[in-house]
């Protein structure tokens, strides 16, 4: 429900305002002479239950190294791609490597200790700390030269209707999930509900005068004063409107194929019209962080369009001698990277609205999973591959640093964006600072 | 029967409305009678008629009594002029007083008329609610008290699993180490579900929290997302909670879970079992004016409630200043407010398509299904079948305008709640229209639209007759909805319906915390739903009922023998000290300061409020006397000493001698029989509209003068008409009062049937002129 305390906060909510532009973002460094700041953004795509490590990370390092097959959609985008080896989520504590796969990963962070119980180990609860994503935007909306209407979005894919452990990454501080938004109505609401009451406002406006008038003549003289200030009411609503800069978005409002009902069977549409919203937003600066959660940690697609009936979760319990398992899991892996692929496809043909490159020179993806591989529940070697340009990385080659914990990562991110931290998450594991990636 | 009673019959009878006054003076009039002094003495100044003239604009029209009157006359007019004699006062005052100074007199000239209202902000809401959830009962079931539990002996609430169903009083339970039962449960692993629905007595935020280490969930009102969700604890986290706006009056569906055991993998079956830990579950609430308390038996019951939509933009306060909410004009900020509210409720609409239009997804007619539910919607918003003109702009047109049949209906209700037809009240009304008395009856008590059974009663002329109406309205003030509203009155009657923390010296009174308040504000309520909603409800049980409501927590403030833990009973409180309302003790604290009484704002309750008299404010600021400077004073003394200069005594000599018979209650409305080592004086005197002087020695006279005086009742019917109509009762015919006061009497003060016949009046009498030309 929408909350208003003053006829301000109304107009801005109803994106009326001319001092409010949600959709056509902030334009201050095009305003500013000399050169203007770089415009950053932070995707992190989240798949479950691990990878099949040896037809997943390449065997070479450097620049000169091939894409195993799971990555091999890659391809096209291999000089703006960074595959990191030897990255492993060291965090403890309670809750089995399930939840603190994803618990720990974007947090680098302990759970508490709470009674949630998995498949083995102590009972946790929430997250003790907050995560990347929110921390970034946090440091982005704190600038006004960086700030968004959202700062962040959270997107999923058939993420279970269900609050808990392994339905959460995103915290935004100790105890505080974020919950994604695996609803492509939903999104497309948020971010352009506003434009749409708008447009109805505007046709419906006309009637309603009609009525007045016709309703004014009915009653006593004595009495129209009171409708003539309301006549008059209307009227300034009907004018707000039309001189509201934010009907018109600055980009041509997506129009969402509707009735696609959430099924396991729809989550390639569902996929494909959530990244289309994301890059939508992108494109009306609505946010320059991002995260996208596939399922949930043990999630259970089925990947039927790949025609495979088992569950992931299922099959990624199966030991590394079930060879048709491990084909299967190579190939949704497989698919997942597709997704990503798609994404950066999008990002590199939308150009930036202020003109500076395509969307993909300013954006990092960082796809990433819970588990190094899901047989042995391992949280070494968790899958990194990062692509575009965003953050200055040198991008282009695989690396393995050797069991690194996953925290310096997290520090490197930040370190990316000008955030300067010396620590994220658990500080023993931030020691030794940064890795050495950043160009 | 006052004389102002006496003339009013009379000369009404006699002279029809809105015919100009022909002056008996312009005939001849004896020499040494009030219309030949008048136009002797006063008319050049005046004017002939009282209307203006070179001395004195204004036109003389007021409140004053013909007595006080009179005693202003021979004190001060003519200004420097020859004294005019107490009998020649007394003369001119009642000719000018019957000819135009009296209210009932400018009716006669001017008379009011109901004029073109919006609806007010609680209406606003209240038909909102009902128009997308459809009318639903306030109270569902049978109005027995309590909350439905089933209880499991294990996580898994399966049928199967099921120990035993009950109705617990409400939820506030320690387990100790152990379970509901020994023989049923094991310990370690059990769980419980209620369900049922909760009360929201006033409109306003409701913080639902749960006392518990252990898995919890607290649906309000919604059965798909939690309000409270404590299902995934970490340790030392704050007991969950989650806040929920609530329209008063209604009950709105709860349901709860609570699981001693771990979440995620069941492992009740692990070998090496730990010993039992400590378990409580207890489900709270902080309602608006009150600290946060389980909540209690009297707000539950074991019966669910159906969904009900609650708008909760943030509107503009409505103009109370003439004493009621009225919605008597427009604002940005309304309008704002309106437009918001309307998109919330139609976007809620289009996203519940199936839920709030009941028509299915996959229906084979949609289109036209969805058509009638766009017409049964604007006509119960509208309050009146649609015209072939209506239909075409508001639905035909708008299903043209966009394919989306979601979209479509949208625009219908955004419409529908945009518009004048439904934001005003009865606009295309006519008198004797049935579809505008199902109107007047639903507004005047339930502050809504009409429910279905008026509607039917329109629709088939069977509000025609006044039988017929009364019966309808004695329907009405039997339902819950009714109480809200006069709840609502009540409270906002007697000044605690928004009342700022109530704090004392805690060195005098250190037992009075925040609780206590909240208890005492309780206890307030309880007695007001004792004395005018139950069965027999009446206006002198109001003013003389002995019966508190206290708990144990009162019961030991106040003097009276009840165990610590005692809830909510009724006890007679001090019986040869209090009787009524005004003698309850959250009333008294509330017009008293941190240690000390104040007898000057209780005096000014009484003085507007219960006996309708027009009192101004102060003409500044004035500071009270701090009681340490004068430790030798009673605060009586101190009183009198501060308002003791000539122009305070204007009001002060109503309002002291009023206020001063309730001096044997303190700042906490505990009894007191000395105050500084002086006994305490409670005699106090009224000087009522007919000029009697009336004398009081503490609270119960007091209490027996309010429960039949003429003013005192007066000023009820008044205030209540007011509130209920949201009109001048002048507006209704100049017998409005008159009538509607006989009836009050004639009833023995019945309170229902004193609504039943206000509503009555404005929904069957003809309008005053103005309405249609």
């Amino acid at each position: 429900m929408k909350h208003h305390r003053t006829r301000r906060e109304f107009l801005k909510e109803m994106g009326l305002a001319a001092s409010v532009l949600p959709f056509l973002g902030n334009l201050n460094s095009l305003a500013l002479p000399g050169k203007p700041k770089k415009k950053q953004r932070l995707v992190i795509l989240f798949s479950p239950d691990g990878v099949v490590p040896w037809n997943f990370w390449p065997d070479a390092t450097g620049a000169n190294f091939a894409f195993k097959e799971s990555l091999s959609p890659l391809e096209p985008f291999k000089n703006r791609t960074l595959v990191l080896k030897g990255v492993s989520d060291k965090v403890r504590g309670d809750g089995d490597n399930h939840m603190r796969g994803i618990g720990c990963l974007l947090t680098g962070i302990e759970l508490f200790p709470g009674n949630v119980q998995g498949g083995g180990d102590t009972p946790a609860g929430w997250s003790s700390g907050n995560s990347i994503d929110q921390e970034i935007k946090t440091f982005l909306q704190s600038d006004p030269s960086t700030r968004t209407r959202f700062g962040s979005l959270e997107f999923g894919v058939m993420v279970p209707d269900h609050a808990d452990t392994w339905t959460r990454m995103s915290y935004s501080g100790p105890n505080h999930p974020v919950a994604p938004i695996d609803d492509p109505y939903q999104m497309f609401s948020k971010l352009y509900g506003q434009v749409q009451d708008q447009e109805m406002m505007k046709s419906v406006l006309d009637d309603l005068k009609g009525d007045l008038a016709k309703v004014r003549s009915q009653v006593s003289v004595s009495d129209r004063k009171i409708l003539d200030e309301h006549t008059a009411l209307v009227r300034d609503m009907e004018q707000d409107i039309r001189t509201a800069r934010t009907s018109d978005v600055g980009h041509a409002v997506p129009v969402v194929e509707p009735g696609v009902r959430r099924e396991n069977d729809n989550i390639p549409k569902i996929t494909k019209l959530q990244m289309d919203l994301m890059i939508s937003s992108f494109i009306g600066d609505a946010a320059r962080v991002a995260t996208f959660q596939f399922t949930n940690s043990v999630g259970q697609a089925r990947m039927t369009w790949l025609g495979i009936s088992e569950g992931q979760h299922d099959l990624s319990h199966e030991p590394d001698g079930n060879k048709a398992a491990q084909d299967k899991l190579t190939k949704i892996n497989q698919w997942y990277c597709t997704q990503l692929a798609y994404l950066a496809k999008r990002l590199a043909e939308t150009p930036e609205p202020d003109g500076q490159g395509s969307l993909l020179d300013n954006t990092l993806i960082l796809w990433t999973n819970e588990l190094g591989q899901g047989n042995t529940h391992t949280l070494e070697d968790i899958p990194f591959v990062m692509v575009g340009n965003g953050l200055g990385f040198q991008m282009g080659q695989a690396l393995d640093f050797k069991h690194v914990p996953h925290n310096r990562l997290l520090l490197t991110i930040a370190h990316g964006f000008g955030h300067r931290i010396q620590r994220f998450g658990n500080p023993d594991y931030c020691a030794a600072g940064p890795l050495p990636i950043l160009s | 029967m006052g004389l102002l009673r006496a003339i009013a019959w009379v000369s009404v009878s006699v002279l029809p409305l809105a015919v100009a006054v022909t002056m008996p003076a312009a005939q001849g009039a004896k020499p040494n009678e009030g219309p030949a002094l008048f136009q002797q003495k006063c008319a050049p100044c005046h004017g002939p008629n009282g209307q203006g003239g070179a001395g004195y604009s204004k036109p003389l029209a007021g409140k004053l009594t013909k007595v006080a009157m009179a005693a202003f006359i021979h004190k001060s007019m003519p200004p420097g002029g020859p004294v005019t004699t107490p009998t020649q006062a007394a003369k001119i005052a009642s000719f000018a007083y019957d000819s135009f100074y009296s209210p009932i007199a400018q009716a006669r000239i001017a008379p009011p008329r109901v004029e073109l209202a919006r609806l007010t902000v609680t209406q606003f809401k209240n038909a909102v609610t009902d128009l997308i959830s459809g009318f639903h009962s306030a109270i569902p079931g049978n109005g027995t008290h309590g909350i439905h539990g089933e209880y499991f002996k294990g996580r898994s609430r399966d049928s199967k699993n099921e120990a035993f169903q009950r109705t617990d009083p409400n939820i506030d339970f320690d387990f100790g180490t152990g379970a509901p039962n020994d023989k049923d449960f094991d310990p370690r692993n059990f769980s419980i579900s209620w369900q049922g629905s909760v009360l929201a007595p006033d409109t306003g935020e409701y913080e639902f929290s749960i006392h518990s280490r252990h898995s919890c969930q607290l649906w309000v009102n919604d059965t798909q997302y939690p309000t409270v969700d404590g299902e995934v604890r970490s340790a030392g986290d704050p007991d969950p909670s989650g806040a929920v706006t609530l329209l008063g009056g209604r009950a709105y569906t709860i349901r709860m879970v609570f699981t001693k055991a771990t979440q995620g993998v069941d492992d009740a079956d692990k070998k090496n079992k730990k010993p039992s830990g400590p378990s409580y579950v207890s489900l709270r609430w902080r309602r608006p004016n009150h600290v946060e308390e389980a909540i209690p038996t009297q707000f539950l019951f074991p019966d669910p409630a159906s969904k009900s939509y609650v708008d909760t933009t943030p509107f503009p306060p409505d103009d109370r200043s003439t004493g009621y909410d009225r919605g008597d004009s427009v604002s940005r900020e309304w309008d704002d407010a309106v437009t918001s509210a309307a998109i919330s409720a139609a976007t809620y609409t289009a996203k519940n398509l199936e839920e709030v239009t009941h028509v299915a997804d996959n229906d084979k007619n949609r289109t036209d299904d969805l058509k009638v539910f766009c017409s049964d919607f604007l006509t119960r918003a509208f309050r009146r079948p649609l015209t072939p003109d209506i239909r075409s702009v508001y639905i035909d047109k708008q299903f043209q305008s966009v394919s989306n049949l979601n979209e479509a209906v949208k625009r219908v209700v955004f419409l529908g709640l945009k518009s004048p037809r439904f934001l005003y009240r009865e606009i295309s009304a006519k008198p004797h229209d049935p579809y505008f008395v199902a109107s007047q009856l639903s507004f005047g008590l339930w502050d809504t639209i009409p429910d279905p059974e008026l509607e039917q009663a329109a629709a088939k002329g069977n509000l025609a007759t006044t039988d017929q109406v009364e019966a309808q309205a004695d329907r009405m003030t039997h339902d819950n909805r009714a109480w809200s509203k006069l709840r609502q009155f009540l409270l906002f009657w007697l000044k605690v319906d928004e009342v700022p923390d109530i704090l004392k010296n805690p060195k005098v009174y250190p037992s009075f915390d925040a609780t206590v308040a909240s208890d005492l504000r309780t206890s307030l309520e309880l007695y007001l739903q004792n004395t005018a909603w139950d069965q027999d409800a009446n206006y002198r049980d109001l003013m003389l009922s002995p019966d508190e409501f206290l708990n144990g927590r009162l019961a030991q403030l106040y003097g009276v023998a009840l165990p610590a833990n005692a809830p909510f009973q009724s006890i007679q409180l001090d019986p040869d000290k209090r009787a009524g309302v005004l003698t309850n003790p959250y009333l008294l604290s509330r017009f008293a300061y941190l240690d000390t009484s104040s007898p000057i704002h209780r005096g000014v309750l009484i003085v507007r409020n219960l006996l309708g008299r027009i009192l101004n404010p102060p003409p500044q600021n004035f500071i009270p006397l701090a009681a340490a400077a004068h430790p030798n004073l009673t605060t009586r003394e101190r009183v009198s000493l501060q308002t003791k200069p000539q122009f305070c005594t204007n009001c002060h000599g109503i309002i002291n001698p009023l206020g001063f018979t309730l001096e044997e209650f303190d700042a906490i409305g505990k009894v007191r029989t000395s105050e500084n080592g002086k006994l305490v004086d409670c005699s106090g005197t009224y000087r009522d509209k007919s000029g009697t002087l009336v004398k009081f020695t503490g609270a119960k006279d007091l209490a027996n003068y309010l429960a039949d005086s003429d003013d005192a009742h007066d000023a009820f019917v008044t205030k209540l008409f007011l509130n209920v109509a949201k009109q001048p009762p002048l507006a209704y015919g100049p017998q409005t009062l008159p009538n509607l006061e006989r009836s009050f009497s004639a009833n023995r003060y019945s309170i229902r049937s004193l609504l039943v016949n206000m509503v009555t009046t404005t929904a069957m009498l003809p309008l005053a002129t103005g309405k249609g030309g």
